[in-house]
């Protein structure tokens, strides 16, 4: 079945990452390894939430989001777990929101979703980042 | 027909192009295969060239606004289009004879449909026209004695306003409240009747929730009360059984567009000035209704259900706000970041 963004075809990537989403799923939020980010607003149509688990080097290793929106707010935050996989958490902060729409070859109408998905990635990264300092331990429920 | 022909080719197409799809229904589907490349946002070429090629469009949801033409619809008017275009008050040639018997045929049709007789049935522009008729007509007509109405706070706009003009003639209007469930309260009802109430207007299925009205009992209240009923049925008809004479109903508007037939034509409102023995009827069970639209036979629609539940399914597995419920979080009390 082919949704339709309006009347804007969806590119095949995001097709792809809509029918076969990779790393759907949830990280447990209370690890001291993981981070979770939580983006977007019900009342914007876009939320996003993204998890990474980081090594003890400062690797991610496994990455996992989940995504209520449109076709191509979850083929961005997929690609975004796909992209931050095997990156230090450094490196990650550079994913920038014009790669992931390039990927996906994202008409303008549908920018937003790739902002979304780099902020998303920020935020698990600042998520994480918080829960490495003892003493503000709290991860804060945004 | 041939346009009966073209629709079948089309669907042949549909379901040739390229895409995982089991063997689907897909007769009358409007859709036209798009195959032009995406466009993409960084480059800077992003304008369309206007035959770019036929694009997708999105599935047609809002059937409750209006639905599309049925094929078989068209095949019955195109003769009386094209070839016999008699006027039906051509009282005195072959022309007017033949669409005459056409007209009184289709007003036959309506009239089983809703168990009334033919004579009860006039055609009108539309529901809306039909409903201006109806609450304008019998206020108007009793202005002398009678100069009270009741209705319903979620009726159609068209009856709201026709409400409103009247109580700036002089009329005086109660609207019910409806209760959580959407139906009206039926002892509020019988308590608003008033001596000088003429007319009682609820309409049979809402067109923004679905809910049933309880039009039988109303009927009965009204009959009983010596009150005109008059019922806005144009998103019930063809989709619940409804007898006028059962459930009391004096006058009925009806919407042929809302029933895969054209707009501003053919539509009818239903006169009856006499009372009629009641036999009961169950109170309905309010639902809400999912438009889906032209699928009519049954395996359309399972079809179609099937991948709306599927697709419904794998979305609420995806999403975190479903996750978040799930977890017993109250998701009203997030501060959401603004983006």
């Amino acid at each position: 079945m082919v949704l339709t963004d309006m009347s804007v075809d969806l590119s095949t990537q995001v097709v792809d990452h809509y029918e076969n989403p990779r790393n759907v799923g949830s990280l447990d939020k209370t690890s001291k390894n993981v981070g979770t980010g939580l983006v977007g607003a019900p009342a914007c149509g876009d939320v996003m939430k993204l998890q990474i688990q980081v090594d003890e080097k400062g690797k991610i290793v496994d990455a996992r989001f989940k995504t209520f929106g449109c076709g191509s707010a979850i083929a961005s935050s997929s690609l975004a777990t796909e992209w931050v996989k095997g990156k230090t958490v450094e490196e990650a902060l550079t994913i920038k929101n014009t790669d992931i729409a390039k990927e996906l070859c994202l008409p303008p109408v549908k920018l937003h979703c790739s902002m979304l998905a780099e902020d998303a990635i920020k935020a698990a990264l600042a998520d994480y980042k918080l829960k490495q300092e003892p003493k503000k331990g709290e991860a804060e429920k945004k | 027909m041939l346009l009966r022909a073209a629709w079948r080719r089309a669907a042949v197409a549909v379901t040739a192009a390229p895409g995982p799809k089991p063997a689907a229904p897909t007769r009358g589907l409007r859709l036209r295969v798009g195959d032009h490349a995406p466009q993409s946002a960084v480059p800077a070429d992003t304008t369309v060239a206007p035959e770019a090629g036929p694009v997708l469009r999105p599935l047609y949801m809002d059937v409750q606004a209006t639905t599309p033409l049925d094929p078989r619809v068209l095949d019955a008017m195109l003769p009386y289009l094209i070839n016999y275009y008699g006027n039906p008050h051509s009282r005195t040639h072959a022309y007017g004879w033949e669409s005459e018997a056409a007209m009184e045929r289709a007003r036959q049709q309506v009239a089983s449909l809703i168990g009334a007789d033919p004579r009860e049935i006039i055609f009108t522009s539309g529901a809306t026209e039909s409903n201006n008729i109806a609450i304008k007509g019998v206020a108007r007509f009793y202005r002398s004695r009678k100069k009270h109405l009741i209705t319903t706070q979620t009726e159609h706009k068209c009856v709201l306003d026709s409400c409103r003009s009247l109580e700036a003639e002089g009329f005086q209007v109660t609207y019910l409240p409806v209760q959580k469930s959407g139906i009206i309260d039926l002892k509020e009802l019988e308590a608003a009747i008033q001596p000088d109430t003429s007319l009682v207007s609820v309409m049979t299925v809402n067109n923004e929730i679905g809910v049933k009205q309880p039009i039988a009992e109303i009927g009965q209240i009204c009959s009983s009360r010596k009150v005109y009923f008059h019922t806005d049925a144009a998103q019930a008809v063809g989709k619940i059984p409804l007898d006028v004479n059962d459930m009391k109903i004096d006058l009925m508007s009806i919407s042929g567009h809302k029933i895969y037939g054209p707009k501003g034509c053919v539509i009818w409102v239903y006169t009856l000035w006499n009372a009629r023995a009641l036999m009961g009827s169950h109170s309905p069970v309010p639902f809400f209704r999912f438009g889906i639209g032209r699928f009519t036979t049954e395996e359309e629609v399972d079809y179609t259900v099937e991948k709306c539940i599927q697709h419904v399914k794998r979305l609420r597995e995806m999403s975190p706000l479903w996750e978040m419920v799930q977890d017993g979080i109250d998701l009203k009390s997030i501060k959401w970041t603004q983006h």
